[in-house]
């Protein structure tokens, strides 16, 4: 029975390597276009997440469940590092500093998985890849602070981080 | 009084008097059996009725029928196959008219669950089918989620703490994404406490009982939660009985079927494959065939934990029993082998 699936993906939606150019509501700059309905990707990341982590095998529907599954991943290491946060100011600073400082991208070395991402073609789509992964990554890691923090201890909430230190392979 | 005894001796009779001790001992031998009967039944003979899982063996049946006549001296024996009895035990919940012996039996235990076809009384052997999840892996599974999180509880007793938070907050939910979000959104209401007492130090322990009491069913219907090996789900796997044996009734038996809304799930999700292949089949077919849209049911009822043994003792006290009875006379005259065949009745009734 396969997991959480995107339901995102649109005929024009245009790509980048393999995965798609999602549309996504947000403040920071990119290549992504602006995306007007209420819910875009990253939302149906984090509300799936709980369930995707659960899940060992992951079948592949999709390039939009490509960006799913990058966000997932992304999302459970930033939950890592706002275990240890005290405050959600602390968390905010975590989060800006994890989206910005260097990561890797499909093709190169340290991106997790390589084996089902296609590396960029040329120059340009590197640009456009690596814009696009820091605007998802900038874009959850602050949503992801409304969420975990406690509005009244101000706290990282016992229900949202405990159970993402299984790790979801594939 | 009457005695009726299940060969995995998990329901007692309280009449009997033999307590929670006895519901943990597996029977493996003569030895065990002396001790669930113990002496009254010797004293007092009655007429005996066992069950057997399905594709018992002939040679186990005539060791059985040495043990019950030579050692306890019985006057009677009759041998019945679980799923049979589970299937009578449903009658509690239909009509008269409708009470039948066909049907398809899901007895999930503690160890492991099967689906088993049977008609008219008989079960069909080479299409009962296996799923290695059952109880006790619910209760891991429960136990591996709330290590992780609470600190309260004792190591020793984790296990134990499972079971019980298994046994008293688990129920089975429609969708898993929702069920989050509606935890997530209202946690008082959801979120339940269990309190527990260290067994060494006497203290009071309070744990938060959250997503335990949703996942941990769930894994009957996504079991590669649980197994890394096993990834077919339950509605799957039944399913596939019916392809193999066209049996549109469903009946629960065992503990572990006992979850909240187990019946409900099953139906919904055996439906939704059914529909998906009947739509395939018209679509393939141009719009040609039009198939008729087939009827799933699940049923369930007041004894599904032990309704193995409650289709025994409702069978038994039918007058049919003593005719369909292996007496001792019978066994002195022509030996064991006459337990090897043993009718199937009460479906007249």
């Amino acid at each position: 029975m396969p997991a959480y699936h995107s339901n995102l993906m649109e005929a024009d939606t245009k790509l980048v390597g393999n995965m798609a150019l999602l549309p996504l509501r947000t403040q920071y700059k990119g290549p992504a276009p602006k995306e007007t309905r209420d819910s875009d990707i990253i939302e149906e990341a984090i509300y799936h997440f709980k369930a995707n982590v659960f899940f060992k095998n992951y079948e592949i529907k999709n390039e939009a469940d490509r960006t799913l599954i990058y966000v997932t991943l992304y999302i459970s290491e930033c939950l890592k590092k706002l275990q240890k946060c005290t405050s959600k100011s602390q968390g905010e600073k975590e989060m800006y500093t994890l989206g910005i400082t260097n990561f890797p991208i499909p093709g190169e070395p340290g991106f997790p998985l390589n084996a089902m991402y296609t590396k960029p073609s040329n120059k340009g789509e590197e640009e456009t890849m690596r814009g696009y992964l820091q605007q998802l990554r900038q874009e959850t890691g602050l949503r992801l602070c409304e969420r975990v923090f406690d509005a009244q201890t101000d706290k990282p909430s016992k229900a949202s981080l405990c159970p993402f230190l299984h790790s979801m392979c594939q | 009084m009457r005695l009726f005894i299940m060969i995995q001796g998990i329901a007692i009779r309280e009449s009997a008097g033999v307590g929670d001790q006895a519901q943990r001992r597996l029977m493996r031998g003569v030895d065990d059996l002396d001790f669930f009967i113990g002496d009254e039944a010797v004293d007092k003979p009655n007429y005996a009725t066992k069950t057997e899982p399905p594709l018992n063996t002939p040679e186990n049946r005539e060791y059985l029928a040495e043990i019950m006549f030579e050692t306890f001296n019985v006057p009677g024996l009759y041998i019945a196959v679980q799923a049979v009895l589970a299937l009578a035990a449903s009658w509690t919940s239909r009509a008269v008219g409708e009470r039948t012996l066909t049907g398809i039996v899901i007895d999930s235990g503690d160890g492991v669950t099967h689906a088993i076809p049977v008609a008219e009384g008989y079960v069909i052997g080479s299409c009962i089918k296996h799923i290695p999840i059952a109880g006790r892996d619910i209760t891991y599974f429960i136990q591996q989620l709330l290590r992780e999180r609470e600190i309260g509880i004792p190591p020793e007793q984790s296990l134990e703490t499972a079971k019980a938070v298994k046994e008293r907050y688990c129920y089975i939910c429609p969708d898993i994404v929702k069920e989050f979000t509606k935890y997530d959104a209202d946690p008082g209401k959801w979120i339940k406490k269990y309190r527990g007492i260290n067994a060494i130090s006497k203290n009071e322990f309070l744990i938060d009982v959250g997503y335990e009491r949703f996942l941990g069913p769930e894994i009957f219907f996504h079991p590669e939660f649980a197994n890394p090996d096993f990834m077919q789900p339950i509605s799957d796997v039944v399913d596939e009985v019916i392809q193999n044996c066209p049996i549109d009734n469903i009946v629960l038996s065992g503990g572990s079927t006992m979850f909240r809304d187990f019946g409900r799930r099953l139906q919904r999700d055996l439906k939704r494959v059914v529909d998906a292949r009947l739509k395939l089949s018209e679509e393939l077919s141009g719009g040609r065939i039009k198939p008729k849209p087939i009827e799933v049911q699940v049923v369930t009822h007041h004894m599904q934990r032990y309704a193995v043994w409650f289709g025994g003792s409702m069978l038994a006290s039918t007058p049919e029993f003593f005719h369909v009875c292996h007496t001792k006379k019978d066994y002195e005259e022509y030996g064991p082998s006459i337990c090897r065949h043993n009718p199937v009745f009460g479906i007249m009734s």
